[in-house]
């Protein structure tokens, strides 16, 4: 509650300083605003880091997420990582911080709030969708040389990035998933073939999926479970 | 130039009338008509050809060659007209007889008309498109005879009617058969055919159809064989006494029908004598005469193959499925190869050593013993039971022989790496207990591998020749370096020094071994480490043996021969008459299954029992207790104490086997699946799967999912990718 007092006092208005007319102080106007704008940004960054670390720890994303008004475990917080690029979970970065927040010109909760709507739109343009599909299994290894994620985590995550777009697909694969002993892990190859299945693959008569292709194991196995239980 | 006057020379041929009698041509006509008549009433002899011949000449020279080539047709078709008469007339079996006389005096006849009207055949007959006089002469006989309405069906029923009866067993007259024919084909080969072959044809096949309805019926398939065979020989023979040559393959052709083609499923399914038995009861002749048979219809050696090949995998899958064969691998091999040599001589005494006949063969052999997963144990057992007891006494070239089969049931394995270990192990076995009958058969086999498999297959096999080799020179070393006094008392050591990796060595804690033993290997420890800085030595107890001198209760010696843990277990017993397990097994630290089956071996087997145990039962309990046997008594002075061995090996020894052969495996499809998108760069996953399978078959087959998963795990590895775009394809990434 302390660091939200502080931040409440904080911003001020941008507009009043771009209101300039002068043609020849535009500029430098406009630069000093930008400088305005990211001390903002690194007061808000202060406003929920660790003193110590100088990162937002998981306690200051929990705070961030309360006055955000959002779960911890949203699919817009592990947007707002993908925009930031973050590398390690659960932490961000100054630089982080900067990067995303400058992107999304947000310095401020409510900004931030707002700018939470347009990430999920940005995302869901189908090349950057891809891009924050395959961050959101990086984003998920937390260990050194970690290249592979528990069942029960895939079915998190899968059900976070997939879940609104594949309900159907979704909910098969993770009763699968949940239902085999073959595989302990899954890699980042499987990982990226869940999603090219998904939108590949007609769903649920699977019709057009040929066991031939370069699919890995996993998902041979997964459509003949299918299809035996459709039998 | 108008008033030239043009001058035609003229020459004017010479004009003389040549006076000719009006009634000239009537009278010579007269002349030769009657000399036709005399010739047909056999009165030729008084007849002057010159005459008769100049008449002609002068006929045709004097324009009247129309009136005399008219009058020859009239004249001759009248006398054929009056023969035609006769023929008729003749009764039953003289009508043939009849015909046939008549038909050589018409020859004769037409000889002396052509030889004196040899000039109008010359000059009138081409200048005016007739008919030559011989022809003519055959084409008039045609007509006014054998096609005459009352003889041509007379005929063609006559000698059709004689066929049956000569085919019905009846002889008949085949010198008349032939010259009729004869002259049927002299008329042109289309009366032939039309007056007589189509309808002979046609009467045949519906008499072999009804014959080989019957014949069914009521014999058996060799019985039947035989009829056919008789029915087609019978048939060719009489092509060649009294009908057209060409007519041979065209009667062939309706008896094959007939008889063969058409009942030919019928045949070879014949419920107790069809093909099945008569494979299996080695018909040789019957299984020729079916071959020779039905070569020559359509279909009929793939018939023949189909059920052959669909026979040979049944028994062999039962052969190989049968848990009763799994008992005894040795006989199991042996049936097996005694399955091979069967049809082999089966195809080569009756089957004119068909190439798609042993290619089905080859492909049912290799079809059933790849159904269980145990043949390349099995025949690895083969081979050790014969490279151990079974070869002795037998020459080097039977020797040969009995490997050459081995190998080519090993060709048939799929799975060849699973044999190669197997062998290994048992190779081990052979080498380290000094089984081995012979080292040229030993050494034979390894030859057989190579050419076989390659250079990569046999390198540790031959390796471990090479360390036996090896082994006996460094003892002979190791005993020269060492003074005779100290090892004078202590025992006799023999040491193999077996390169790890060229072994099936598993790791394996040694056994404690005897004061008396340990000191003599420290030694040779000492000289072997001396002489071969940076090695490391391991015991490997679990695979020595000893000769042990052992006193009796009333005196009486023996020399055992025993492993080394058995060695262990016994020399325990030098001081102290009374042991139970559990101070055994502390004493020795021998693995609890390897000391059970010893103890077994020592205590529970008649006649080999130097020691005692309580209670007396057949298994060993972990509350046994054993004694010195000194009543141990034996009519050998040396005595052999076996290893109660497992040959076969035990269900999770197989596993760990089939684990090891897994593993082992993975590298290999993984570095064919490199050097094939190295080569490729990028491949659809089918292509893929085809090409490693072609590339390791000569080793094993590996299994499609199994390729895929090492797929996956170069992706993992980024050697290679998924194509972005087309689902089908992989890239590799260099």
């Amino acid at each position: 509650m302390r660091r939200s007092s502080t931040r409440k006092t904080g911003p001020q208005n941008p507009a009043a300083s771009a209101n300039t007319p002068a043609a020849d102080l535009y500029r430098s106007a406009s630069s000093k605003a930008i400088i305005k704008e990211l001390e903002r940004i690194d007061q808000f960054f202060n406003s929920y880091a660790d003193k110590s670390s100088g990162l937002i720890d998981p306690e200051g994303i929990e705070i961030l997420c309360s006055d955000l008004g959002v779960d911890h475990t949203d699919v817009r917080i592990l947007m707002l990582a993908w925009k930031m690029k973050a590398e390690r979970q659960g932490y961000f970065t100054q630089e982080e911080w900067r990067r995303g927040l400058k992107a999304l010109r947000a310095d401020t909760i409510s900004k931030l709030k707002k700018a939470l709507s347009d990430l999920e739109k940005e995302v869901e343009r189908p090349q950057n969708f891809l891009d924050f599909y395959s961050y959101a299994f990086r984003y998920c290894l937390t260990e050194e040389k970690q290249k592979s994620l528990d069942i029960e985590s895939i079915c998190v995550l899968l059900d976070l990035v997939l879940g609104a777009h594949y309900r159907l697909q979704i909910d098969s694969l993770t009763e699968f998933l949940k239902n085999q002993n073959d595989y302990k892990v899954i890699n980042m190859d499987q990982w990226m073939n869940f999603l090219r299945f998904c939108q590949e693959i007609n769903f649920p008569d699977l019709s057009n999926y040929d066991s031939d292709h370069a699919w890995p194991l996993i998902l041979d196995n997964f459509v003949e479970w299918m299809r035996g239980k459709q039998d | 130039m108008s008033t030239q006057k043009r001058r035609n020379f003229k020459i004017e041929a010479f004009k003389h009338r040549v006076e000719l009698d009006p009634k000239y041509a009537e009278k010579t006509w007269k002349v030769l008509e009657h000399a036709i008549q005399e010739i047909y009433n056999h009165n030729a002899s008084g007849l002057s050809f010159e005459e008769l011949y100049r008449n002609a000449y002068n006929m045709v020279l004097h324009k009247y060659g129309e009136k005399l080539y008219s009058g020859l047709v009239t004249t001759m078709t009248w006398h054929l007209k009056e023969i035609s008469k006769i023929i008729e007339a003749a009764q039953g079996g003289l009508f043939l007889e009849e015909l046939n006389r008549k038909w050589g005096e018409h020859n004769k006849a037409l000889q002396m008309i052509r030889d004196i009207l040899m000039y109008m055949d010359r000059t009138f007959v081409p200048s005016n498109h007739k008919t030559p006089v011989h022809e003519l002469g055959l084409n008039l006989w045609r007509d006014n005879i054998i096609h005459s309405s009352k003889i041509q069906t007379r005929l063609l029923y006559t000698l059709l009617e004689l066929v049956h009866r000569e085919r019905t067993g009846e002889v008949i007259n085949r010198g008349l058969m032939r010259n009729i024919i004869k002259m049927l084909m002299d008329l042109g080969a289309s009366v032939y055919q039309e007056d007589f072959e189509k309808p002979f044809l046609e009467v045949s096949a519906n008499f072999y159809s009804v014959e080989s309805q019957q014949f069914i019926e009521c014999c058996d398939c060799g019985e039947y064989l035989k009829k056919a065979e008789r029915r087609l020989n019978e048939e060719m023979e009489r092509v060649s006494h009294y009908l057209d040559a060409k007519s041979e393959s065209k009667i062939t052709n309706v008896v094959e029908r007939e008889m063969i083609a058409n009942h030919m499923q019928r045949l070879v399914h014949m419920e107790n004598s069809g093909l099945v038995n008569m494979l299996i009861d080695d018909k040789y002749e019957d299984l020729a005469r079916m071959y020779s048979l039905f070569r020559r219809v359509p279909d009929g050696l793939s018939t023949i193959r189909d059920v052959m090949t669909s026979h040979l995998r049944d028994t062999g899958k039962q052969l190989v499925t049968d848990p009763e064969r799994l008992k005894d691998p040795v006989d199991f091999v042996q049936r097996l190869l005694d399955e091979k040599d069967k049809h082999d001589k089966i195809i080569h005494l009756a089957f004119n050593n068909d190439k798609t006949f042993q290619n089905a063969l080859n492909s049912s052999f290799e079809y059933f013993i790849n159904l269980n997963p145990r043949s390349p144990e099995f025949i690895s057992l083969f081979v050790d039971d014969k490279l151990r007891k079974g070869l002795k006494g037998v020459s080097e070239e039977d020797v040969e022989v009995v490997l050459d089969k081995v190998m080519m049931l090993f060709r048939y394995l799929q799975e060849k790496d699973v044999f190669e270990k197997y062998y290994k192990q048992h190779l081990a076995k052979r080498l380290l207990s000094g089984k081995t009958v012979s080292d040229d058969a030993e050494r034979s086999l390894i030859v057989k591998l190579k050419t076989e498999c390659g250079y990569q297959f046999t390198s540790k096999l031959e390796g471990m020749f090479t360390d036996m080799k090896t082994s006996q020179d460094t003892m002979q070393g190791f005993y020269a370096s060492q003074s005779p006094e100290t090892s004078a008392d202590s025992p006799t050591l023999a040491v193999q020094v077996l390169t790890t990796g060229s072994w099936p060595t598993q790791p394996t804690t040694t056994c404690n071994l005897p004061a008396e033993i340990l000191g003599v290997c420290e030694k040779f420890r000492t000289y072997y480490l001396g002489t071969h800085t940076g090695r490391r030595l391991s015991w490997q107890t679990n695979m020595g043996t000893a000769d042990l001198k052992a006193t009796f209760g009333k005196g009486q010696k023996h020399e055992l021969n025993v492993s080394t843990y058995q060695m262990c277990i016994l020399m325990l017993f030098n001081s102290s008459d009374r042991l139970n397990y559990r101070e055994i097994e502390q004493a020795t630290e021998i693995p609890a299954s390897d000391l059970k089956r010893c103890l077994q071996s020592l205590a529970c087997v008649k006649g080999k029992n130097v020691l005692r145990k309580e209670p007396m039962s057949k298994d060993i309990g972990e509350d046994d207790v054993f004694f010195f046997n000194d009543k141990f008594s034996s009519k050998f002075y040396k005595v052999k104490i076996g290893t109660v061995v497992a040959q076969k090996e035990s269900e999770p020894e197989k596993q760990e086997t089939r684990q090891r052969v897994e593993e082992d495996r993975k590298p290999q499809i993984e570095a064919a699946i490199v050097r094939i998108m190295k080569s490729r760069r990028v491949l659809d996953h089918n292509n893929i799967v085809a090409e490693v399978t072609k590339q390791l078959q000569s080793r094993f087959l590996p299994n499609p999912v199994v390729i895929k998963k090492r797929i996956e795990s170069l992706i993992e590895r980024e050697f290679l990718e998924r194509d972005k775009v087309d689902r089908k394809l992989y890239r590799y990434l260099a």
